[in-house]
């Protein structure tokens, strides 16, 4: 288990980190979520041992984080962070020998990994001839060639088509389920809310929503009614707790910022006619994100 | 621990792999080879190709004094020897027993060159130097100074002093030297000798290994930290496995190139040895030859026995604080761009050393040379060449030595903390500040 316990990190005066805690089970999925300069690449290299945090704790298994555990953690970084002038074979005996892996394992489970990710051609070509959706895909390759037990991801889907996402997504899955922790960041929501179970999303380095996914959208205020029939919109704009009201389609969305708000929408729709569709969504995190960050 | 050592391991071989295991390195080593061999045995491949420069030239003695001919035959052949050595054959002298006119039908022809010497009422001889084309500059200087000897002789034959007499006239006067202090070295000149030619055969390889260190680290520095690989590799190892494995490889390598420039210039002296002397050239090789065999013998060949080794280790010990320099300025660059003008002044510190030992010898005693001596970066070249020149002694370059040390220790301690800062610093704003911070850290 990665366990992070109120921990800080500055920067001069800069606070780049405030009090963040967190933990990631074994084979969990989570989330670390927050618009550019939240504090999440910081985060990350702490956890990698890149930086040393100012205050609090950070361990892997009940360990302080230290190199001797570099061997069993994966680390994709945002940018591209591959040497160029070597081949994608001599980049994995590179990497995979800095991960304490013999050139027999590397080569074996380089092959492995090239085919499932249908880039075999490559392998003895210089990374900087690739294009960049195939270089990110060898920077993934990278970074689970030693069958990672932490693996931190920063922006995988980067340079990506829909096709090479869904192989991705299988391969992060497939690590999951066989006890990898995995820390995801994406600016993706969609993505997020389809592998992550819990999720922190960082404000100016502070932790302003924590905890599982379901949970959250759950408390969370603000929902979502969708109506379908023969409805006057500005009459439902006028009732109490209602945000905003949003034609798509042959159907009416109402934003209500409370639960409260369902009730008084329900009793005005149960007077109209012609209704045949009411349902209350939770937000999708998108709109969570939005409204908490206070950004899109 | 053994984990460490391993990547520590891996880390250097990778950094000298990817030095050596190119074809690039491979073609400059052949490049190097071939130019190394080509300069020592240049008079050889000059004679490969042929020209009249082995061709005597021929002299035609028309003598008009009926008593000049043969003093000037030797001392024409006086100075030739003075000049190219008693095996040379550079020129056919020929007393002619032709007319004037008809000499100069041969030359006309054949080429060559006619001195006709006339007696002179007021200057004793006079000579006039008849060529179908212009006099090179040396066979006039040797005619010239010929001319003016057969004109002494002459003089002193009429005067009735013999040739014995004018020897000893002639002969140097036996200094014998004796020095008060035994610190100074007996033979002033010969060191004096060394520091302008045995030095740039030390210097010249240690100022282009050198750049070679600054840059190979520099740039693997670099590319990693451009390249943002840096962050994969200090996440699985330290800065400091990292660092030390940077600097472990860069002077490995130098080392390795250090050895290889040695056994091409061995190459280099066998090939002379085997294809000879073709040429009366002065040759680079016989520079060579002899400054080892002046350096080798005598008293300075005793000093070698220290004066060897302790130059080697402050050589090492300065390629080391170089390779702590490079990786540390790397470190904080954000681009090759940057590391590339930063690493001008460490070049011109090495040179400063270079000139300060050229001056050493004019300037003898100087206190602020003796001071700079002591200088981390400057003393690797100056310390010993004031040693040789006996202007300090072995306590001075133990000194120098001791105080390479003390730098290099603070640099690690000091220098890795810049190093660990400026690896993930990306930023060029505010540099000096932030590794000012990083060091009071």
């Amino acid at each position: 288990m990665l366990k992070l316990e109120h921990v800080t990190k500055y920067y001069g005066d800069f606070k780049a980190v405030d009090d963040l805690s967190f933990t990631v089970d074994d084979g969990e999925i989570f989330g670390l979520l927050g618009v550019n300069g939240a504090g999440k690449t910081t985060t990350f290299r702490m956890i990698l041992n890149l930086l040393e945090a100012t205050d609090g704790t950070i361990t892997l298994n009940d360990e302080p984080i230290n190199y001797s555990m570099s061997d069993e953690i994966g680390y994709l970084p945002e940018e591209r962070s591959l040497l160029t002038k070597l081949t994608v074979y001599d980049q994995a005996i590179y990497f995979g020998a800095l991960k304490g892996m013999t050139n027999k394992e590397i080569i074996a489970r380089l092959d492995e990994l090239l085919n499932k990710f249908e880039v075999t051609d490559y392998k003895y070509k210089k990374i900087k001839e690739l294009s960049k959706g195939n270089q990110q895909k060898i920077q993934f390759i990278m970074a689970i060639l030693n069958k990672p037990k932490l693996l931190i991801l920063d922006e995988p889907f980067s340079g990506l088509d829909p096709l090479n996402i869904e192989l991705f997504k299988k391969e992060i899955r497939e690590l999951s389920s066989q006890g990898s922790m995995i820390i995801f960041s994406s600016h993706r929501m969609d993505h997020v809310e389809l592998f992550c179970k819990k999720l922190v999303i960082l404000k100016q380095g502070r932790a302003v929503i924590s905890g599982e996914l379901a949970k959250i959208k759950a408390d969370y205020r603000k929902k979502n009614i969708r109506i379908r029939g023969n409805v006057d919109t500005k009459e439902l704009a006028k009732i109490k707790y209602v945000e905003e009201v949003l034609s798509i389609g042959d159907e009416i969305m109402v934003k209500i910022t409370s639960n409260k708000g369902i009730e008084p929408v329900f009793t005005y729709i149960s007077k109209q006619s012609n209704i045949t569709k009411f349902v209350v969504e939770e937000p999708t995190l998108d709109e969570i994100f939005m409204s908490v960050v206070g950004e899109s | 621990m053994n984990l460490r050592r391993s990547k520590l391991n891996f880390l250097i071989g990778a950094s000298l792999k990817r030095k050596i295991k190119t074809k690039w390195f491979l073609i400059a080593q052949i490049v190097l080879l071939v130019l190394i061999c080509a300069m020592i045995n240049l008079e050889s491949i000059i004679g490969l190709f042929g020209g009249d420069f082995n061709k005597p030239t021929k002299l035609y003695i028309v003598d008009e004094t009926d008593i000049s001919a043969d003093t000037l035959t030797e001392a024409i052949k006086l100075n030739t020897n003075n000049l190219y050595g008693e095996d040379n054959e550079s020129y056919d002298i020929i007393i002619s027993d032709k007319t004037l006119d008809e000499t100069r039908d041969i030359v006309n022809e054949d080429g060559g060159i006619i001195i006709n010497v006339i007696p002179s009422d007021d200057n004793i001889i006079k000579a006039n130097l008849i060529s179908k084309t212009t006099i090179d500059t040396y066979d006039y200087g040797i005619i010239y100074n010929s001319l003016n000897n057969l004109k002494t002789l002459l003089t002193l034959d009429e005067l009735g002093i013999t040739g014995d007499d004018y020897n000893k006239l002639n002969k140097e006067i036996e200094v014998n030297r004796e020095v008060i202090d035994s610190n100074a070295t007996t033979e002033e000149e010969n060191t004096e000798m060394i520091v302008t030619t045995v030095f740039p055969i030390f210097i010249l390889p240690f100022f282009v290994l050198s750049i070679i260190l600054i840059q190979m680290i520099g740039a693997e520095v670099n590319d990693e930290k451009t390249t943002k690989a840096m962050e994969i590799i200090i996440s699985n190892v330290s800065p400091t496995t990292h660092f030390t494995a940077k600097i472990i490889a860069g002077n490995l390598f130098v080392i390795a190139q250090a050895i290889l420039l040695v056994i091409y210039a061995v190459i280099a002296l066998g090939l002379h040895h085997i294809l000879g002397d073709v040429t009366t050239i002065h040759a680079l090789s016989d520079t060579v030859v002899n400054t080892i065999r002046t350096v080798t013998t005598g008293e300075l060949g005793d000093k070698l026995i220290y004066i060897l080794p302790l130059t080697l280790i402050l050589m090492f010990l300065t390629f080391i604080a170089y390779s702590l320099v490079a990786g540390i300025l790397a470190s904080m660059t954000t681009t090759t761009e940057d590391f590339q003008q930063v690493q001008t002044p460490i070049v011109i510190i090495s040179l400063l050393g270079y000139y300060l030992a050229m001056m050493a010898s004019m300037f003898k005693g100087a206190l602020f040379i003796k001071i700079l001596a002591f200088v981390p970066f400057i003393s690797a070249i100056l310390a010993p060449s004031l040693l040789v020149l006996g202007q300090i002694n072995i306590v001075g370059i133990i000194g120098s030595i001791l105080i390479m040390i003390i730098t290099i220790l603070l640099m690690m301690k000091y220098g890795i903390k810049i190093y660990k800062a400026g690896l993930l610093n990306y930023s060029g704003t505010g540099l000096w500040k932030k590794m000012f911070k990083a060091i009071k850290s």
